[in-house]
């Protein structure tokens, strides 16, 4: 090791701000909350944020409509100026970097040379791939270069929202641009994906967390989500389950059942489908989340849920070409005509059997005329 | 057709030998154990089913006094895991019963297979009683095979999909979990679901029907056959299941 520089760690950025020992203890457990982990895990945080580097993040922007950035900086456990000011070193992020131009992209470069298997590639938003990636081009590049030109020495992806994580509305059909998720385009770095639109402000800062403090990537699932944030449905956890297994639905947006807070699964409600943590963490500093509101998850954080048909029906129609019907309206038609062609076959039965019989009887009493 | 039952002469037996029936026994018994354990779990699965998809009972009062909904998953969910067991123990009695057992599954690589598939076909559109089988016909075993087989392994497969959401750390979602994004995610998975179950329906409105026409057309008691596990047939019937030697 010829003269490394000198590692500066969240708690001697946390000093700089003249943070006490007592409140970074604090900071330490609210932090082991968040993530869902129990008291005996925070020693091993405060380890972690004395011992640790920083980890530098470039944070990019393809096609997306900055909604992520804006979940992100409403983060309050832990507040987003903890994890942008101190834990994290967030580098390059076209909306919420100083630096522009030239210089902006002179950044991230520096980053890519001086950190190589170090850096977070954050991503928000997907790359279109058509007609070579002109739909969405930074600084006369397209985005699609950026994209794997800064993964290829990240230490690992993180995929912020639906777009970089299953596509979201861009990626919907008919899909004009070729826009495609960032785990389909990067294909060998870890990714996670963190879906959503957006995702929870809580799930974003503690996926950076749990990677500064453990120094590995958190278990991911069959779809690389995190499973501390993405091991349950809304459903699994919602406040009005209970009505859900009394049988108690809204049946119209004005009715009775709407007043009393009755289950969504009627009105469409996706919860039942849905990995993601609003039941739990809900938004906005846990103030509310859609149901809590009133009205049924879209299932924002599902993969194709742009695509499903209406946000109010429970079954999506059959999806064979030229066919419009619900599995519902198929299944009847068909039931119906296995009923006619049956009906139809024992009818000619009988009557051919009606015929034999009356041609057997003639038969019988002509013979008996000709003796 | 006599309405009076005489008693069987022995020399009328010799002399006239194609008037009277002969018993076989075909269908053991974990087979008609296992045709009447799917059949009712068919049914409550459907009917449960339909009423998941779109819960019509709003009971009055307090969440905590009712379990409407729940109960109507439970006995779905139940009926389902009866359902899988009777399948696998079906699968095992494939391989563990006499021919008979065997005699649905489509030996497409046989020539008499497709002869007697072509053959049956014709008999129930010309309305004809034409050659006889002591275990499935080749038709019968087709639809066997797609209507029951093929139908319970996609609703296996989605049903479980769908039920192992719960816990995707599970078993079951280890086992049938790949079924969500193949189908492109867990709200198609229950449109396919929704939409497979009525293939039951259609199949068994054929079957039923088929049976009893079949029963009256050989007169070989197909209908009671499930029950009793005894088909009939006439001296000089011919048994066609060329295929099953």
């Amino acid at each position: 090791m010829t003269d490394s520089p000198k590692i500066i760690t969240t708690y001697d950025v946390l000093k700089q701000h003249g943070v006490s020992r007592r409140s970074f203890i604090k900071f330490c457990s609210m932090t082991a909350a968040a993530l869902g982990l129990d008291y005996t895990m925070v020693p091993k945080i405060v380890e972690a944020m004395e011992t640790k580097q920083r980890i530098p993040v470039l944070w990019l922007h393809g096609l997306e409509c900055t909604c992520c950035s804006e979940s992100f900086i409403r983060s309050s456990h832990p507040l987003v100026q903890d994890v942008i000011f101190n834990m994290i070193s967030l580098d390059y992020d076209e909306t919420l970097q100083a630096a522009a131009g030239h210089q902006a992209e002179e950044i991230r470069k520096k980053i890519i040379k001086e950190y190589p298997g170090q850096y977070i590639l954050a991503v928000e938003g997907n790359a279109p791939t058509k007609d070579g990636g002109v739909y969405c081009t930074i600084a006369g590049e397209s985005f699609v270069d950026i994209l794997e030109e800064t993964a290829e020495h990240a230490y690992a992806v993180v995929a912020w929202g639906s777009c970089a994580s299953n596509g979201c509305v861009q990626a919907a059909a008919p899909n004009p641009t070729g826009a495609q998720p960032v785990h389909e385009l990067i294909t060998n770095k870890p990714v996670i994906n963190v879906p959503g639109c957006p995702p929870i402000a809580e799930v974003m800062t503690g996926v950076l967390t749990y990677i500064l403090t453990f120094g590995k990537l958190p278990e991911l699932d069959r779809f690389k989500r995190p499973t501390m944030f993405y091991g349950q449905r809304i459903h699994d956890k919602c406040y009005r389950r209970s009505f859900f297994d009394a049988g108690q639905f809204v049946e119209q947006w004005d009715d009775d059942g709407a007043r009393k807070g009755w289950c969504l699964y009627k009105m469409g409600c996706r919860g039942p489908m849905t990995y993601n943590s609003c039941s739990t963490i809900k938004w906005n500093n846990g103030v509310s989340f859609p149901i809590g509101s009133g009205h049924g998850c879209l299932g924002c954080s599902e993969d194709n849920f742009w695509d499903n048909g209406s946000f109010y029906n429970r079954l999506s129609s059959v999806p064979l070409p030229g066919v419009e019907s619900t599995p519902e309206e198929i299944g009847k038609i068909a039931a119906v005509a296995a009923g006619v062609g049956v009906g139809a076959h024992a009818v000619s039965h009988i009557i051919s059997k009606t015929i034999k019989n009356a041609k057997e009887k003639k038969a019988e009493s002509k013979p008996e005329e000709k003796e | 057709m006599g309405d009076v039952v005489q008693p069987i002469n022995p020399e009328n037996v010799k002399g006239n030998p194609h008037e009277y029936f002969r018993r076989k026994y075909v269908w053991s018994w974990p087979i008609r154990i296992f045709h009447w354990v799917n059949a009712a779990a068919i049914i409550s699965l459907f009917f449960t089913g339909l009423y998941i998809s779109q819960p019509q009972l709003a009971p009055a009062g307090e969440a905590y006094n009712n379990f409407v909904m729940a109960n109507v998953r439970m006995i779905h969910f139940a009926s389902a895991f009866i359902f899988v067991i009777n399948f696998f123990w079906r699968m095992y009695w494939f391989w563990m019963g006499s021919k008979y057992a065997r005699s649905g599954f489509p030996f497409f690589w046989k020539k008499s297979w497709w002869q007697d598939l072509f053959r049956q076909v014709m008999d129930y559109i010309k309305l004809e009683k034409g050659h006889i089988h002591m275990g499935h016909n080749a038709l019968g075993g087709l639809a066997y095979t797609f209507g029951v087989i093929g139908l319970g392994w996609l609703q296996i497969l989605t049903g479980m999909a769908m039920y192992s959401e719960s816990n995707p750390k599970g078993i079951i979602a280890s086992l049938t979990g790949w079924v969500i994004p193949l189908s492109g995610g867990s709200f198609q998975v229950h449109m396919w679901h929704h939409l497979f179950a009525w293939g039951f329906i259609v199949f068994s409105i054929i079957h039923i029907y088929i049976v009893i026409y079949d029963g009256q057309v050989y007169k070989n008691g197909l209908v009671t056959s499930m029950v009793s596990g005894v088909k009939f047939y006439q001296e000089g019937d011919i048994d066609r299941d060329d295929w099953l030697k």
